[in-house]
C-alpha cells in the first residue's frame, strides 16, 4: 500500500472510530487535516476568527453525522475540505467586497501576534506532495488556472467569473472542466 | 462503466467540486444524478473531482492550530448528540443510495426538466442559462434549510431542489401542497437524502398563488395535518 493510500485507509478507520463515539480518534482526525482546512478556510475567507469558526462547525459535522461520508464520492480528507470550502464560499457569497479588504487588512495584524507555543498538530506538512500539486498547477494553460483559482480560491462562482473576465459563461464552464481533468490526471498517482 | 452520455454531468460534477456552480446549474446537476440514479460512472466521476479538490487545499500552507480551538472543539463535541453506533457507514450508505434512484416515470419527467433547463436555452443560442430560468426559482422560507422550486411558466411540471433541511423523523415525510385561494392542493410526498432532496413533481402550479411545505406521516395523507415548515408565495 502506497502512502497516500495508507494514510487514506488511516483516516477511514479513524472514521469508524469516530461512529463509535471514539473522542480520541475524533481529536487525531483534527490533528491530521485541521491545520490545511484552516490553511483552505483562511485562503477563502480572509479572516482568522472566521476561519476558524467554519472549520470548527465543519468537524462538529464529522462529529454528529461520520456517517455521511461515501468513500465511493471521494476520500475522507475529501469529504472534510469539501465541507470547509463549501461553508467558507457561502460566507464570503454573502459578505461585501469592501468589508472583506477591511478585514484582510486586520488579519494581518492579528497572525503577527499569534502564539504557536501549543500547537496541536499531528502531522502533516506533506511539502511533497503541495510541491507536486503547486507544479501541476503551474503547468496548466493560464486560463484554465486562473479560473480554477478565481473558483476555489477566491470562491467566484462560474457566472461571476464570467462577468469579472468578460468570457462567455460557456467559455468559463469548458476551462473549469478541461483545468480540473489535466489536473485529475497529472495527480492520478497521488491517489487520495 | 455506463454508456450513457455523462459529458454534461462530468463538467458539472468538477464545477461543484470547486462550489463554483450556479444555482441552476446545481438544479440541473441534482436532477441529472437523480435521473441517471444508482450511476457508477457519476459516483466515479464526482469522487475524482472531489478528490482533485482537495488536492488544490494542499496545495497551501498549513495554518498551526493553537490549543483553544481543540478544546473548543471537543466540549462542543462533548454536549453535541453522540454518533449512533447501531449502523456502519456502508449500510446505511447503501440504504440512501437505493433511495436515491426514481422510479421510471420520474426519471422521465426529470429528464423532461433537465432539457428545458439546460438544453432549451443553449438551442436559443444564448450563453446564459438562466434567462429563462431564473424568472421562475422561486425560493421557499423556513425555519431550517433551503427549498427552491422551478419550473416553465404555462408548462406543467415543478422541480424541487433542496439541502440542509432536517430530518423529518421517524415515519415522517415532507409533503408539498400548492395552496390555491386558500385550498391546499397535494403536491407530492419527498423525504431528505443527506439533507437535500431532487425531485420533479408532475403538477401545474399556474393558478397557484403559495406554496406550502409539511411534515406528515409517510402515509402521505389527502389533506395537510401537520404545521407548516417552509412556505413560498407566486407572484
Amino acid at each position: 500500500m502506497s502512502t497516500p493510500e495508507l494514510r487514506a485507509a488511516e483516516d477511514r478507520a479513524l472514521l469508524g472510530r469516530i461512529v463509535e463515539g471514539d473522542e480520541d480518534a475524533f481529536r487525531r482526525l483534527f490533528g491530521r487535516h485541521g491545520p490545511a482546512a484552516m490553511g483552505l478556510a483562511r485562503r477563502v475567507v480572509r479572516q482568522p476568527h472566521l476561519a476558524e469558526e467554519i472549520v470548527q462547525e465543519a468537524f462538529l459535522g464529522v462529529w454528529r453525522d461520520p456517517q455521511g461520508y461515501d468513500a465511493e464520492r471521494g476520500s475522507v480528507r475529501a469529504w472534510l475540505f469539501g465541507m470547509v470550502h463549501h461553508r467558507s464560499v457561502d460566507l464570503i457569497r454573502r459578505e461585501e467586497a469592501q468589508r472583506r479588504r477591511a478585514d484582510e487588512m486586520v488579519a494581518g495584524l492579528r497572525d503577527e501576534t499569534v502564539d504557536h507555543s501549543d500547537e496541536v498538530i499531528e502531522e502533516l506538512a506533506r511539502p511533497e506532495e503541495r510541491r507536486l500539486v503547486r507544479a501541476a498547477l503551474e503547468d496548466l494553460p493560464a486560463e484554465q488556472r486562473a479560473v480554477l483559482e478565481q473558483m476555489y480560491f477566491e470562491g467566484l462562482s462560474q457566472s461571476q467569473i464570467a462577468e469579472r473576465s468578460g468570457q462567455p459563461l460557456g467559455t468559463v464552464k469548458s476551462r473549469a472542466l478541461l483545468g480540473m481533468r489535466r489536473l485529475r490526471e497529472a495527480l492520478e498517482d497521488l491517489d487520495r | 462503466m455506463s454508456t450513457r452520455d455523462h459529458g454534461s454531468i462530468e463538467e458539472l460534477l468538477a464545477i461543484r467540486a470547486l462550489d463554483g456552480l450556479d444555482r441552476e446549474d446545481e438544479v440541473a446537476l441534482e436532477i441529472a444524478l437523480a435521473t441517471h440514479g444508482d450511476c457508477a460512472t457519476c459516483r466515479e466521476l464526482e469522487a475524482g473531482y472531489t478528490d482533485t479538490a482537495a488536492f488544490l487545499a494542499a496545495s497551501l500552507d498549513p495554518v498551526p492550530i493553537i490549543g483553544g480551538p481543540m478544546e473548543n472543539l471537543l466540549a462542543a463535541a462533548r454536549v453535541a448528540r453522540p454518533p449512533a453506533r447501531d449502523a456502519r457507514p456502508s449500510d446505511e450508505l447503501a440504504a440512501r443510495r437505493s433511495r436515491r434512484a426514481l422510479p421510471v416515470w420520474l426519471a422521465a419527467a426529470a429528464a423532461f426538466v433537465l432539457l428545458a433547463v439546460v438544453v432549451v436555452p443553449r438551442l436559443a443560442g444564448s450563453t446564459d442559462v438562466t434567462t429563462e430560468w431564473a424568472q421562475t426559482v422561486v425560493r421557499f422560507d423556513g425555519a431550517e434549510g433551503e427549498l427552491a422550486m422551478a419550473y416553465v411558466p404555462g408548462e406543467p411540471g415543478v422541480a424541487f431542489w433542496g439541502e440542509n433541511l432536517p430530518d423529518p423523523g421517524p415515519d415522517q415525510t415532507y409533503e408539498i401542497w400548492m395552496i390555491d385561494d386558500e385550498t391546499p392542493i397535494k403536491g407530492g410526498c419527498v423525504t431528505p437524502v443527506d439533507g437535500r432532496i431532487a425531485v420533479f413533481v408532475d403538477a401545474n402550479v399556474g393558478t397557484t398563488d403559495r406554496m406550502a411545505v409539511t411534515v406528515e406521516p409517510t402515509s402521505c395523507p389527502e389533506e395537510p395535518t401537520g404545521a407548516q415548515v417552509l412556505t413560498a408565495t407566486l407572484s
